[in-house]
């Protein structure tokens, strides 16, 4: 019989029926629709002129997270179309300006290993790190899946990735996400899967989210972690309640990779992407010297509560460098609850950093952080393409949220393990 | 059938935050337009200027990042024929199909792009076609399930639906 890797497993218990003779693509059913306000908004207009209903809102996750707040009128009414097909295909609302849509699909019950999970945004990759087969599409194969409850698709190959080695502490899921993409290329894995293997349980869940979020940089189609007991005790935790063992898939031992990769936790310094795209991934102690004007901590990527608590641990009763604006933003409400009540906000505004609501903001270039022409820009954020976060001559540097709090700090990026030597253990 | 014009060349890992950044991001068919190349370096002006049955050339990657479909419709509304690259990214492949847009990879591509240069697309032969000289490139194979798209002139055609009713069906 066939070895199959995780992700064939998971399609093939799918049944999906080929959608044409001899096509190696499949229709397969949908477990869940991740959309939010500003890829759904772009095919409310043809939805409607089609005249039929969403096949199950109940499998329709949708969150108000680009235009939330909006900070422009033609985006406000964007939002308010989307508000409104919501509202009228009877989709739940309960996710409605609570955060960014992927980190609130890992944070929701609805959200199980061994689904397969389609998203208007290409970082529905995300839900991975849960042992979910999730991809992201663009809006007319929403469309289609929205009316037809399946997307169409080929079985893809895998690359299997392999964590060894042990985990120091200053090294994050940033770090680990730049270093796959650095091995790969920029599109490296594109129409392929990555499979994770963290065989010790040493990667924490947030970095988790971090290194599947970021597959999608190498171009791969989905990032997906074996399950283990990390999954299990996080699953837990969030439902309060032990999880069903039945989306707890493994891949067949013997299966076939058309890659295979070592990562070596105990090799790899703190990482840092140049500007302009995932092509140039250096250690962060070779950008030594380059002055900051700002620091983002947020987006999918890396506004999580280990971001933000890291970056509060290492600037605790100390003050950001003068003249540079730390930019906080949480990645949900949940995280947002959690730093108030924590003191997590307290250290971070103290120290001079502002925060803002749970939404994508500086990330793509939406609002609250900003950059100009020549200025510089450490983002905790997933993507450094030029342009991405305002000006087109502004540059952005990709980093852990330990290196981006070094720059905070020090106004200029460099190696953190210089700046925080005398910090202990940083995790 | 073929499909020809000049060539509108680009480079490796060009990504959709280069090909229409997200200011422009609009449901206004006017303001996708003139979003288009408006981060690529050096391609400002020439995405803003009448660039009707051009054929992008790229090299690897291209249309890597964003999935969102206003960069892909932006090739639509500049009246672009069609793309070649070497190779593409997934989610931007399939917008572009999706919409009806015919594109191509093509792996033995040169990599010194020539822009302006006459572009041929044989469909029969499966090959593309560049310069007076017609050197011929093989394309490569697509799945029979985009071919059928393209030949229905998008995704929801080959689905079967049709944007004209504004009933309300069951």
């Amino acid at each position: 019989m066939h070895k199959q890797t995780l992700v064939e497993k998971i399609l093939l218990k799918k049944n999906g029926a080929p959608v044409l003779p001899e096509s190696e693509y499949f229709q397969v059913p949908v477990d869940l629709v991740l959309g939010h306000d500003a890829t759904i908004a772009l095919l409310i207009a043809r939805f409607r002129k089609m005249g039929f209903k969403i096949w199950d809102p109940s499998r329709c996750f949708f969150a108000a997270d680009h235009f939330a707040p909006p900070s422009t009128p033609e985006r406000a009414d964007i939002l308010s179309q989307f508000l409104i097909f919501v509202k009228d295909q009877s989709v739940p609302q309960d996710l409605l300006f609570k955060g960014i849509s992927h980190q609130l699909l890992v944070e929701d019950q609805r959200c199980r290993p061994g689904m397969f999970i389609c998203g208007a945004d290409s970082h529905t990759v995300m839900a991975g790190a849960l042992g979910a087969f999730a991809i992201g599409l663009g809006s007319t194969d929403i469309l289609a899946v929205l009316l037809t409850g399946k997307a169409i698709l080929p079985i893809p190959e895998t690359i299997r990735v392999n964590f060894e080695g042990r985990l120091p502490n200053w090294l994050y899921g940033k770090d680990l996400a730049l270093e796959i993409i650095r091995q790969v290329g920029e599109g490296g894995a594109v129409d392929r899967v990555f499979e994770y293997h963290d065989s010790q349980s040493q990667l924490p869940m947030d970095g988790r989210l971090t290194i599947s979020n970021m597959s999608v940089e190498a171009g791969a189609t989905a990032g997906i972690f074996v399950p283990d007991k990390i999954l299990r005790e996080y699953l837990e935790t969030r439902d309060s309640s032990s999880p069903s063992e039945d989306g707890f898939l493994l891949p067949d031992r013997g299966a076939q990779y058309c890659q295979e990769l070592s990562i070596c936790l105990d090799k790899i310094p703190p990482l840092v992407a140049l500007p302009g795209g995932l092509t140039r991934i250096v250690p962060a102690g070779d950008t030594k010297g380059q002055t900051v004007d700002q620091v983002y901590i947020g987006s999918c990527a890396g506004g999580r509560l280990e971001d933000l608590e890291i970056t509060a641990r290492l600037l605790k009763g100390r003050k950001v460098a003068p003249g540079v604006r730390l930019v906080v933003t949480p990645a949900s409400q949940k995280i947002y609850a959690e730093c108030l009540a924590n003191g997590i906000f307290q250290t971070l505004t103290d120290s001079g950093a502002m925060i803002t609501n749970s939404s994508c903001g500086a990330c793509g270039g939406i609002d609250k952080g900003l950059i100009g022409a020549k200025e510089v820009c450490v983002s905790t954020s997933n993507r450094n393409f030029r342009g991405r976060m305002g000006s087109p001559d502004g540059l952005i540097f990709l980093s852990s949220p330990y290196t981006a709090a070094a720059a905070a700090l020090t106004g200029h990026l460099g190696d953190p393990r210089d700046v925080f030597y005398d910090s202990g253990a940083a995790r | 059938m073929k499909i020809e014009g000049q060539a509108l060349a680009m480079g490796n890992n060009v990504n959709t935050d280069e090909l229409h950044p997200s200011r422009f991001f609009s449901l206004d068919d006017g303001n996708v337009r003139a979003g288009f190349l408006q981060a690529a370096r050096n391609y400002e002006k020439i995405g803003s200027s009448d660039i009707s049955g051009r054929i992008i050339l790229a090299g690897d990657n291209f249309g890597c990042g964003s999935s969102r479909e206003t960069g892909a419709r932006a090739f639509l509304l500049a009246g672009i024929n069609a793309i070649v690259a070497r190779s593409m990214a997934r989610i931007f492949s399939r917008n572009i199909r999706n919409l009806g847009l015919p594109a191509f990879e093509c792996p033995s591509l040169p990599t010194a792009l020539e822009d302006q240069t006459a572009v041929r697309i044989d469909l029969e032969k499966w090959t593309v076609e560049l310069g007076p000289e017609r050197t011929s490139y093989p394309l490569r194979p697509l799945d029979p399930f985009w071919k059928a798209v393209l030949a229905a002139g998008g995704l929801m055609p080959f689905l079967g639906f049709k944007e004209t009713s504004t009933e309300q069906r069951s």
